[in-house]
C-alpha cells in the first residue's frame, strides 16, 4: 500500500511530533552537556571536566539545602504514605463509608488546584493559626500536597487486588489486623513503594509552596538553585540540577517498574 | 441425623432492596456431601458466605452442630471455604498456604508441619510444596485449595463451584477426588453447583434453588425421579410435560385424558375425577414402534432426529403444540426406528408417569 492511502498515515503529524521531542529534550540536554564543560560560560564547549560537581559538593550551602530537602522529604514522604494508604483502604474496602467515590475525587482534587493557590492559601493558613515550627512547617505543607500522589499507585494496587484473598484470610481464622498485616499490604507493597517514591519525588522538587511557608534557615534544594539563577546561569547550577534529575528520574523510573511488577 | 447445618427461616436482602435469599429452611447432616444446585443468580453463593460469615443475614438463625452462629464474625466460626477461583495467596508458598489456618489457630510448628504435609498427601502434591501458586496449573491450584481448608479440620467444607474453572477431563476426575476426600475425612461438604450431573454424580442429598427459595431438598434419584414441581424436573435433566385432566380413578391406576388428545395411565395420587393436572416424564423412560396404538401409547410424528452418540433424540409432535422427546439408546445394529415425517408410536410404562403439583 502506498504511504498516501495508509489510513494510519497523517501528513505532517510525524514533524509535529518530532518538533515536540526537540523542544522537550534539547533544553535538558544542554543543560546535562554543560555542566560538564571546563569553561565558565554556559554557551561555549572548553572541555570535559568535573570540576563544577567537585565545587557544587562541596559548597556549603548547597550541602544544607540539600540535607535541608531530603529531610523534609523523608517525613513528608512517611507521613503521606501511611495516610494515604490508610485512605486508600478505607475508601475501597470499608462497607459502611457512604459515597466512596466522592471521597475519593476530593481526595485527589488538589492535584488540580493551582500550585500557587495552594501556597498562598497554606501561608494564610500557618499564618492564621500562628504555626513556627522551621522544617516542620514545611513538612506538613509537603505532607498534605504529597498525599494525592501517594495515594494514585496504591488504589490503583488495590483495586487490582483480589478481595476474596481478604476473605479467604478471615475465613482461616486470621483476625482483621492479621489479615491487614499478612495479606493486604505485602500484596500491597509494590503500591505503597510506588507511592512513597513519587511523593519523596514530588516533595523534593517542589518549589511554589516551599519558597511561600519557608523561613529564614530552611532554604530547600531548588529555592536555592533559583537564587544562584538569579545572580546568574552557572555551569555549577547545571551541576546540581543535573544530580536532582539524574535522582529523579532512577526514582521515579524504580516507582514505575515497582509499581508494574507482578500485577497479579 | 445430628444436624451439621441448620438453617431457620434465612433471608437476606442486600442494599438497593435485592433479595437474594426468601425464608430458607435446611438442614444438613453430619458427614453429608450436600448440594446446593440451581441457575445463576439464585442465591447459592448467598447462601454459602452467610454460613461462613461473609455476609451478615437480614432475618432468621443459622446454627452449626446446635450452637447459633449467626452474629460470629468468619474468623471465629469453625467452617472453612474452598473459593471459585481458588483464592490462594500469591506471596507464600503452597506448604505456606496450607499452613496458614493452622498457624492462626496456634498450632505448633512441628504440629503443623506434619499436619500439612498429610494434607499435601491427601491431595497428592507432596512434591509441590515449595511452590508458589503461580507455578502451578489450575487443577493444582484447585488441590492447594482443597488442602489449606481442610488442614485445620472445619466442622463444615463450603465449596463454591470449585470444579468450574477446570476442563472438562480434570473436572471428572475431581468429582471422584472430591467425594473420596470427603468420605476419608468425614467432614461434612456443603457444595454448590450449576451443573446438574455433576450435583447428580456426587452428592448425599442436593438441595435445588431457584430465584432465592429453595424448591426441593432429597437424594439425587429423589430429585431426578420425583420432582416435586415443574422447575426442578426442567431443571435437572430433559423432560417432557403434559397437560390433561384426570377422566377415571380406579384402585390400580388413574388414566388422564390429555388436551392433545389421548390418554395415559399412570400411579393413583389422589386426584379427583375432572381435576386438571400436568403430566411430566423423562425422555428416556418412553420407547418408540412402528405398529401399534394400546394402552399407554401415543401416536405421533417423528419431527427430529438428534444422534448423539450414545443414545438418539427422537423430536415427536404430539399435536400442533405439544411436541415430546424420546431418548433411544443406540444399540449394535444402528438401525433407524423412524425417519422425519413418519408416523411412531410412543409407550410409556405406567410406573414412569409422574404428576406434578403445578
Ligand atoms: N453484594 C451484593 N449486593 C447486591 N446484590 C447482590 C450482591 N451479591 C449478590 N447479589 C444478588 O443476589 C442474587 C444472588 O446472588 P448469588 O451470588 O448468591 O447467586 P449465585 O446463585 O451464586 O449465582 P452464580 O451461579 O452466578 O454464582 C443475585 O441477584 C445477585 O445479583
Ligand atoms: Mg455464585
Amino acid at each position: 500500500m502506498t504511504r498516501s492511502r495508509d489510513i494510519r498515515w497523517l501528513p505532517g503529524f510525524s514533524w509535529v511530533t518530532l518538533f515536540f521531542f526537540v523542544f522537550l529534550y534539547a533544553p535538558l540536554i544542554i543543560l546535562v552537556v554543560f555542566s560538564f564543560n571546563a569553561s565558565r560560560s554556559a554557551t561555549v564547549w572548553a572541555g570535559f571536566s568535573f570540576e563544577w560537581y567537585t565545587k557544587a559538593f562541596a559548597n556549603d550551602d548547597i550541602q544544607r539545602a540539600a540535607t535541608n530537602s531530603v529531610i523534609i522529604a523523608i517525613f513528608a514522604t512517611i507521613a503521606a504514605t501511611t495516610i494515604a494508604t490508610m485512605a486508600a483502604l478505607t475508601l475501597s474496602r470499608n462497607k459502611r463509608v457512604k459515597g466512596k467515590p466522592v471521597f475519593g475525587g476530593v481526595l485527589i482534587f488538589p492535584l488540580m488546584i493551582p500550585e500557587i493557590v495552594t501556597a498562598v492559601a497554606t501561608l494564610t493558613f500557618f499564618a492564621a493559626i500562628g504555626l513556627s515550627l522551621g522544617l516542620g512547617n514545611i513538612i506538613i505543607a509537603h505532607t498534605v500536597f504529597c498525599i494525592p500522589f501517594a495515594y494514585l499507585p496504591i488504589r490503583a494496587r488495590l483495586d487490582g487486588m483480589d478481595e476474596s484473598l481478604e476473605a479467604a484470610a478471615q475465613d482461616l481464622y486470621a483476625s482483621k489486623f492479621t489479615t491487614l498485616r499478612l495479606i493486604t499490604l505485602p500484596l500491597l507493597m509494590p503500591g505503597i513503594v510506588s507511592g512513597a517514591m513519587l511523593a519523596f519525588i514530588i516533595s523534593l522538587d517542589d518549589f511554589i509552596i516551599t519558597l511561600m511557608v519557608a523561613e529564614a534557615g530552611s532554604t530547600t534544594l531548588p529555592i536555592y538553585i533559583y537564587s544562584l539563577v538569579r545572580i546568574g546561569i552557572t555551569p555549577e547550577v547545571n551541576a546540581v540540577s543535573t544530580v536532582l534529575l539524574g535522582f529523579s528520574v532512577i526514582v521515579v523510573t524504580l516507582s514505575y517498574v515497582i509499581g508494574k511488577k507482578n500485577k497479579t | 441425623m445430628t444436624s451439621a447445618v441448620k438453617i431457620q427461616a434465612l433471608n437476606k436482602v442486600y442494599p438497593g432492596d435485592v433479595t437474594a435469599l426468601k425464608s430458607a429452611d435446611l438442614e444438613i447432616g453430619d458427614n453429608e456431601f450436600f448440594t446446593l444446585l440451581g441457575p445463576s443468580g439464585c442465591g447459592k453463593t448467598t447462601l454459602l458466605r452467610l454460613i461462613a460469615g461473609f455476609e451478615e443475614p437480614t432475618a432468621g438463625v443459622l446454627s452449626l452442630f446446635g450452637d447459633d452462629i449467626s452474629t460470629l464474625p468468619p474468623e471465629k466460626r469453625p467452617v472453612n471455604t474452598v473459593f471459585q477461583h481458588y483464592s490462594l495467596f500469591p506471596h507464600m508458598s503452597v506448604f505456606e498456604n496450607v499452613a496458614f489456618g493452622l498457624r492462626r489457630l496456634g498450632r505448633s510448628d512441628k504440629d503443623a508441619k506434619a499436619r500439612v504435609e498429610a494434607m499435601l498427601d491427601l491431595v497428592h502434591l507432596t512434591d509441590f510444596a515449595g511452590r508458589k501458586p503461580s507455578q502451578l496449573s489450575g487443577g493444582q491450584q484447585q488441590r492447594v485449595a482443597l488442602a489449606r481448608a481442610l488442614a485445620p479440620e472445619p466442622k463444615v467444607l463450603l465449596l463454591d463451584e470449585p470444579l468450574s474453572a477446570l476442563d472438562l477431563k480434570l473436572r471428572q476426575s475431581m468429582r471422584a477426588e472430591l467425594k473420596r476426600l470427603q468420605k476419608d475425612t468425614g467432614i461434612t461438604f456443603v457444595f454448590v453447583t450449576h451443573d446438574q450431573e455433576e450435583a447428580l454424580a456426587m452428592s448425599d442429598r442436593i438441595a435445588v434453588m431457584s430465584a432465592g427459595e429453595i424448591q426441593q431438598v432429597g437424594d439425587p434419584s429423589a430429585i431426578y425421579e420425583h420432582p416435586e414441581n415443574r422447575f426442578v424436573a426442567e431443571f435437572i435433566g430433559d423432560a417432557n410435560f403434559l397437560n390433561a385432566t384426570v377422566a377415571e380413578t380406579t384402585p390400580s391406576g388413574t388414566t388422564y385424558a390429555l388436551d392433545a388428545g389421548g390418554t395415559l395411565t399412570g400411579p393413583d395420587q389422589g386426584r379427583a375425577k375432572g381435576e386438571a393436572v400436568t403430566l411430566f416424564f423423562r425422555p428416556e423412560k418412553a420407547t418408540l414402534s412402528q405398529v401399534g396404538e394400546g394402552p399407554n401409547q401415543l401416536r405421533c410424528t417423528v419431527k427430529d432426529i438428534l444422534y448423539l452418540g450414545n443414545s438418539t433424540d427422537y423430536w415427536l409432535a404430539l399435536d400442533h403444540v405439544t411436541t415430546l422427546i424420546v431418548r433411544s439408546k443406540n444399540q449394535t445394529d444402528g438401525t433407524v426406528i423412524a425417519d422425519i415425517g413418519e408416523q411412531i408410536s410412543l409407550s410409556l410404562d405406567p410406573a414412569a408417569l409422574r404428576i406434578l403439583a403445578t
